[in-house]
């Protein structure tokens, strides 16, 4: 613990004087931000034509007014407490995106950098290191969510119908991005992870890592075309299986490692 | 302290270290040389439980370096790598926090600034890695590798690239290390370096080709000479020397070039019978030829794998 606490702190302060390599992450996360609201708020105000009057909507209008929590808006604020909701699981896709750079980089980089060896030549096992590499990429990708979500929050409260932001701070939304988000986080991170441990070049890494983003953009798709509904347990569910799916890549992440191969045949 | 015994290890059926064996002892430091290719690094790899012989053992004190053992006994072990490897973002002090804590030290930090204060850098502990010279790079390896105060010190090319100053404090810490106690295993194509530093040398070229003290490997291979310049032609006093025993004898211009079996023993009787035959003798010295001439007659005289 100590030795994964050490490295995980070292790439920490790594990334802290090389805060370029976030301007990806933070361009996502503020382009998932202001996505719902141009859908939301600006388009109906240059339009002049309410979201409840829409025709495109009154599923959706149905769907949500169904809900007990969203009894309490009116037609306008419900259309767009569902926008808002929908558009949440963007929130979860925007740190893994950005995040995919830093996992991908992680092993690779530090065998580019010709670090790699010397680490290794200490008694930090390959558990040990792998765990250090996936938190330190997940730990910046969790806070951009956090910080994203906040000011996704404080938007809806200034700029939506009253009662919308509300919305978001109920058990469903909370879960999936606080719970759902980081551990498909996780489970994208470790994959990248995984690959940067076993390809040559970080690029390599960060294409095949962010397949783990195709899921996810399934279940916004399902979700917005209404073949999905997205409740709480089944948020849960998701979250139970994609605790499994990281137990399961942290196992095969520690036989792919192969410490030989890394410092024998890379150059 | 250290053996490999019977090493072999294979990259996709080539054979990189063939059936090597050789002890490090306490307080020792041997030298391994050998051409490019011959396999220092992967024996280094090798001893410092980086990657597995495929046959073979590593022993620590008896312990064998299986997969195992290696992470506990890779703390026994410091290594410093062909390129210092530091973390260039941070600093000095964090890269060596870092491996004192990777090293499992109960006060890193401590630990990091007494290995600052060994090797003289408490005025740069706040420098970033990237800012550091090469000397100085090569010099928080060093330290790196010895913060954790390991028995066993693994220096692949300690001074290569380094100014003449840089390097002959690094030779300063190496026999510091041999005072300690502790066993050195120095990896190097400077050969004046071994000469300088290095108790015994072990050649390799993928097999071991020998192992042993210079002046022992100079005497197995030349045998003991004593080189003697005289201010007259030396074939001059080439019968009266045949007379009085000598037997092989080389006179090249001024010079005389005398095998013998000690020369300490030998020298006195041979500068008598020079000097009754009217010699004026400027010089006599032991004949040493240089590392370099034994190395490369070592590899002359083993076949390639």
């Amino acid at each position: 613990m100590t030795r994964t606490l050490a490295l995980l702190e070292k790439d920490l302060a790594d990334l802290r004087r090389n805060p370029s390599v976030f301007v990806p992450a933070v361009l996502t996360g503020f382009f998932t931000i202001v996505l719902p609201f141009f859908v939301a708020i600006v388009v109906p105000y240059f339009t002049g034509e309410r979201l409840s009057e829409s025709s495109d909507f009154q599923v959706a209008l149905e769907m949500y007014r169904a809900q007990p929590g969203a009894r309490a808006l009116d037609p306008e604020g419900a259309v767009q407490a569902w926008i808002f909701q929908q558009f949440l699981i963007l929130l979860v896709l925007a740190p893994i995106a950005g995040s995919m750079s830093v996992a991908a980089y992680s092993v690779i980089g530090e065998k580019q950098a010709r670090t790699l060896e010397p680490l290794l030549a200490t008694p930090i096992t390959t558990f040990e290191l792998l765990t250090a590499k996936v938190l330190a990429s997940l730990a910046p990708a969790v806070v951009l969510t956090a910080v994203c979500f906040g000011v996704y929050v404080v938007g809806a409260a200034l700029a939506a119908r009253p009662g919308v932001y509300a919305v978001l701070l109920t058990a469903r939304p909370l879960t999936v991005v606080f719970l759902l988000g980081p551990l498909a986080a996780l489970a994208a991170l470790q994959l990248a992870v995984c690959v940067s441990s076993r390809v040559n070049d970080p690029r390599s890494a960060q294409q095949l890592g962010v397949l783990v983003i195709l899921p996810v953009a399934g279940l916004l798709v399902a979700q917005i075309v209404g073949s999905l509904v997205l409740t709480l347990p089944l948020v849960v569910c998701i979250a139970l299986l994609l605790l499994g799916v990281n137990a399961g890549l942290m196992l095969i992440a520690i036989r792919l490692f192969d410490r030989e191969s890394i410092l024998t045949r890379w150059k | 302290m250290l053996s490999a015994s019977q090493l072999t290890r294979t990259f996709d059926g080539r054979l990189a270290v063939e059936n090597l064996s050789f002890a490090l002892a306490r307080g020792e430091i041997l030298a391994l040389l050998g051409p490019n290719g011959a396999g220092k690094t992967t024996t280094l790899r090798m001893l410092a439980g980086l990657i597995q012989p495929s046959a073979g053992t590593v022993r620590i004190d008896g312990e064998e370096m299986s997969r195992g053992a290696a992470s506990r006994l890779r703390g026994r072990i410091g290594f410093l790598t062909e390129t210092p490897g530091l973390w260039d973002r941070l600093t000095v002090l964090q890269n060596l926090t870092v491996y004192a804590r990777l090293h499992g030290l109960e006060a890193p930090r401590r630990a990091a600034d007494a290995a600052l204060d060994l090797f003289g850098m408490r005025d740069r502990a706040r420098d970033v890695a990237a800012q550091l010279s090469k000397g100085l790079k090569q010099r928080v390896a060093l330290a790196r590798a010895l913060l954790h105060e390991p028995d066993i010190v693994l220096l692949d090319e300690p001074t290569a690239g380094l100014d003449p100053e840089s390097a002959r404090d690094v030779r300063g810490l190496v026999r510091r290390l041999r005072e300690q106690g502790r066993a050195v295993l120095l990896s190097t194509h400077n050969l004046d370096e071994v000469e300088r530093v290095a108790d015994r040398v072990a050649v390799i070229r993928t097999r071991l080709v020998a192992v042993d003290t210079p002046a022992a490997l100079r005497a197995r291979l030349f045998g003991a000479r004593l080189r003697i310049v005289v201010a007259q032609p030396a074939a001059t006093f080439g019968a009266s020397l045949e007379a009085s025993g000598v037997r092989d004898l080389v006179a090249d211009g001024s010079t005389l070039s005398i095998a013998v079996e000690d020369p300490a023993a030998a020298a006195p009787a041979i500068v008598r019978t020079l000097v009754a035959s009217g010699a004026d003798i400027q010089s006599v010295v032991h004949d040493r030829p240089p590392l370099e001439d034994v190395y490369v007659r070592l590899l002359e005289e083993e076949p390639q794998s």
